[in-house]
Order: C-alpha cells, then structure tokens, then sequence
C-alpha cells in the first residue's frame, strides 16, 4: 500500500485506536489528539504498535527519531542535562515539518517531547511514510504482495519472499543522511563513527 | 509427595529465595486501598476529596471522560491509603482536602501537606510514599511510610490482549522462562510478568522510559507469585546504587485482573523471628487490616481468615504482601491459598504463622510444610 493518502491513513489508524481502548465514539479522535489523553496506557500502545504493524504491513521503529540520532550523533550534541539542544531543535523540525516550530522555543525538556511523540498526527505520518516501503507488487514478476510471516511479504503469483524494512532501519539512514549533508557541511565536524557504520 | 520432590519443592521456594543473611529493611508500614467504583457521582467526590490544585488541574484536563474518571478514582484511593496511614500509624488525622498528590518531574506521584489541619499536628512529618494504578474502572494505591522507599504498584485487566505482546514486551530469556510455565496459565503469567515491570519502573519514578529490555526479569516463582526484576543498560544507569540487586515483585490474579507491587527498601540485616514474634506481628498486622469491619470478638490465634474475618482475595494478597516485605523473604502464598481453595478449608492465623515460621527457617518448619503440602 505504498501510496496511502494521510487521511486513509488517519482513518484506518483510529479504527485501531478505537478498537483497542475500546472507544464508541471516534469523533473523539483527531490528528491533534494524543493517544494519553484517550487513556492509553502502556499496554494499550504496545497492543496498537502491533496492530498497526499488522494491518498497514510495516515494521514500526522501537526507537523515537530523536533516540536513534542521539545514538548516531553521539552524546552532547542533540541533548544535554536533559534539554534539547539548538541542534537539536533544528533536527527535529526538518524531521517533523508539521511540528509547531513555537513549542521549541525556550527550554525543551526532551522527557516532554514524549508527549509529542504520542501524538496521533505523529503516528499517522510515521505510518505514511513508512508504507512507502512496503510494496503492493513483487518486484520480479508484478505479482500481488501479500503479508507472511513475521515483517515479511510474499508474492502471491511466484512466491518470491521479502523482508520487510524495519522502522528503525529507515530512520538511521534518514538521521545519517541529515548528518552529512545538513550538520557535518554546515558545522565541519567529523564523521561520526555512528554515523560511518 | 515424596522426599525428592520435597527437595526439590523446598529449594525451590527456600534457599535460593533467601540467601542467608539477606539483607532486610525496616518493616514496611503501609497502606493498600482499592475502589472499583466510585463511591458517589464523580463531580461530588471532586468537591469532596480535591485540593484546590488538584482541582484546578481536574477542571483544565484534557481527554475522554473515561480517563478523567479513572484519574480521580486514582486519586481517591491514593488519598484513602494514605489518610489510613497517617491516622494508624501517627495518629495524625487529616481530611482528603489536606493531602495533595501532585507528580514530580517525571510523573511519580508524591504526596504533599495542604491545607490548616498538618500544621494544628504540631510539625509536619515526611510524606509518606505513594504509587497508583488504575484500570477498566478499578483504582488501586500504595501508600508506605517510609518516604525514601521505592513502592510501586500496578494491575492490568485480563480481557483481550493479543497473545504476540510477548514478543514486543519480553526478551528471549524472558520469553524462556515464560515457555517453562504451564501452557494454560502462560497468558497470566505474561501479564504478571508485564505488571511486574510496570511496578518497578513506577518504584524507581521513571516508569519503563529507560526501554522494556532495561527491566530483566530473572525468575518468576509461580508457587509463591513472586518475580524477581534486574535493572539493565538504561535503568541501571539511572539507578547504579542497584547494580546486583534483585527486586522481588509480588504479583496474584483475580479473575479479571492482575496485580503487582512492590515496596524496596534498603536497610540493615534482620535476626530471624521466633514462632511468637511471628504470631504478634501477624495478629497486629490483622488488627490494622481490619480495624473497621466491625467483629464480635477480638481477632484471636484462632481467627479463621475467611469465613469468621471476611478475607476477600485481594486482603490476602494484601497481607501476604505485606507479610513477605516484613520478613523481606518470598513465600509460596499462592500454592497455600490455591490448597485450601482446592479443599475448600479456612486458614487460621495460628497456621498461617506456622506457615509464615516454616518459610523463614524455623525449627516446627517440617510440620507446618507437611500441612500445607
């Protein structure tokens, strides 16, 4: 399903959303919403993480963008004491376009940036851009592709079978990516051995 | 059961459990409270039982109703355990009003003084530690004396759950330990597994923010519902004073939930008990437990738990709770519990001390396990 507009993506995901916290009424449930304040718990995000898994075919990250550039980054650079740094401000709003760029004004503590995270117009466009990388067609025959076992996908004509990408995966390379052409040029720092391998 | 059985069924539960010497802290005072509903309209029990703060914060939440109600069914039960405690254990009595619970920077709640009623006390002693959880409608909390403790307390419903979470929530050796456990009660035991984590990363204040793997369970002993959690990588980054330190989770089932707490704290190494001792400690314990439920006569050696003290399962997993973080040693309660419900008996507080005695190592040890066998 590679080409999922954000509101087929929006309404598929409240379905899941409403299914597991058990919600009637999903006029509840908006882009600006956060899954907290649906009382989601724990549990409940785990269970939606797996269900979304399953239903858009797509292996979401474990990890927050901001985790896995801190851990290519290095320490220092993204975050300090616990607050966001400048630099990393700027990573996260070239990331996240839609973020509003006044709630990182001033000091951002990055445990508050959790709550941002648990945003569901946050997850619908993780989940936008990750169906990208799951193809609708076998690449060798133009077969349909249907879901196997585990983060695979199976061609249903020759039976040809891929590993879906991880989430994690593709956000590496995203942060690995911003970190040569945006920071490393503009700052002149070093390779960063994260980022090399 | 024969004597090899009951080797291995008593290293099973005894010596490794509890290394001699172990050491144990100060007992643990403390307060559970439960409500499964709310005890009037939720507007009502607002005016009632709120601060001004915790008003202002209830008016200006945001979310579903379902979620404000379960917030201040929270509230009210952490306001009830606490109130007890402060009342048995210091006399000091004050109104829901008069204890704030406001979370700390990482959202753990912490209990402050508001209000005339601390200061006509005569000086305000450290608030006590608190944890709350809530679920479908149940609110359950901790409250524990001591304020440098780490208590945390957690339940999870048992309807639904996809039977794949194991592979997000647990790790391989994890998920090892978990395939050992009879197939029929593997779902319970992922949950109390699960419930488990929760409750230490609520003890330790930041919730399972250092990652899900960063929470190790190293054993989970279905004889007595104990779990015993690691801290890793992250948490133990957060918590090096804990490096090498294994923190006992108690967890039971209801029918419809399962529940965990823990309360850890630190503390100089403690003499075995005697029989008598023992006995004192659980008639006082039964005494606090019950205080206001009204009997006839005076609970006694003899007082059967459930028939004549109207012991309902979660005042069982109170006091066995209770009992194991005094002694600071795990026992088997859940095997003894489900051998009397099997032979539809009463428990006397004279055998759960025999119980309680043969579990710490005391010499009428033999009897009381052939008993409970």
């Amino acid at each position: 399903m590679p080409d999922m507009t954000e509101l087929e993506v929006f309404d598929k995901f409240v379905q899941i959303v409403a299914k597991s916290l058990r919600i009637d009424d999903t006029s509840q449930i908006a882009l600006d919403t956060h899954l907290t304040d649906l009382g989601a718990e724990s549990l409940d995000l785990i269970e939606i993480t797996m269900e979304t898994e399953t239903q858009f075919h797509i292996f979401l990250p474990d990890k927050s963008i901001l985790e896995t550039a801190v851990e290519v980054f290095g320490p220092g650079i993204l975050e300090k004491d616990g607050y966001l740094t400048e630099e990393g401000k700027r990573l996260l709003l070239c990331r996240m376009p839609e973020a509003d760029a006044r709630s990182f004004e001033g000091e951002v503590v990055v445990k508050d940036l959790q709550h941002y995270f648990l945003k569901v117009g946050t997850w619908v466009r993780m989940i936008q851009a990750l169906v990208q990388f799951t193809p609708a067609e076998c690449a060798f025959c133009g077969g349909p592709m249907a879901p196997s076992m585990g983060f695979r996908m199976k061609c249903a004509k020759c039976g040809v079978e891929i590993t879906l990408r991880s989430g994690e995966e593709i956000n590496r390379e995203w942060v690995r990516e911003y970190y040569d052409k945006e920071y490393r040029q503009q700052t002149g720092a070093p390779v960063s051995a994260a980022a090399v391998h | 059961m024969d004597a090899f059985d009951r080797m291995v069924y008593d290293s099973s539960v005894t010596p490794a459990w509890r290394p001699a010497g172990r050491p144990a802290g100060p007992r643990a005072e403390s307060v559970c409270s439960r409500l499964d509903a709310f005890p009037c309209e939720p507007a009502v029990l607002a005016d009632l039982i709120l601060s001004p703060g915790e008003r202002e914060h209830w008016n200006a939440m945001p979310g579903v109703e379902k979620r404000r109600h379960e917030w201040l069914l929270g509230r009210a039960a952490a306001k009830e355990a606490v109130r007890m405690l402060l009342e048995e254990k210091l006399d000091l009595v004050l109104s829901p009003k008069e204890i704030e619970i406001a979370p700390d920077a990482y959202g753990r709640p912490r209990v402050k003084y508001c209000g005339a009623g601390i200061h006509a006390c005569g000086g305000s002693p450290d608030p006590p530690s608190l944890s709350i959880a809530h679920s479908q409608g149940t609110a359950v909390a901790l409250a524990v004396l001591n304020s440098c403790a780490l208590v945390g307390i957690d339940l999870e419903s048992l309807t639904r759950r996809r039977e794949d979470f194991e592979a997000i929530a647990f790790s391989p050796d994890e998920r090892r330990l978990l395939a050992a456990l009879p197939p029929d009660s593997r779902q319970e035991w992922a949950l109390r597994m699960w419930c488990a984590k929760e409750a230490v990363g609520k003890a330790l204040g930041r919730g399972l923010s250092a990652g899900l793997q960063a929470f190790h369970i190293t054993r989970a002993d279905t004889a007595s519902g104990m779990i015993e959690v690691e801290l890793r990588d992250g948490a133990l980054k957060q918590f090096p004073q804990l490096q090498g330190t294994s923190l006992a989770v108690s967890t039971a089932r209801e029918p419809n939930f399962v529940f965990s707490a823990i309360i850890h704290q630190q503390g100089a190494v403690r003499m075995r008990p005697s029989r008598q001792e023992i006995l004192d400690y659980l008639l006082q314990k039964m005494g606090e437990l019950t205080q206001d439920w009204d009997y006839p006569d005076p609970v006694s050696p003899e007082s059967k738990l459930f028939t004549e003290l109207g012991f309902e399962s979660l005042d069982a997993v109170v006091l066995c709770t209770a009992i194991q973080e005094h002694y600071q040693t795990p026992m088997p309660f859940a095997e003894l519990l489900a051998e009397i419900g099997q032979q539809q008996r009463d428990l006397s507080i004279d055998e759960l001390t025999d119980f309680v005695n043969t579990h710490l190592g005391g010499p009428q040890g033999a009897d009381a396990t052939r008993r409970v066998q």
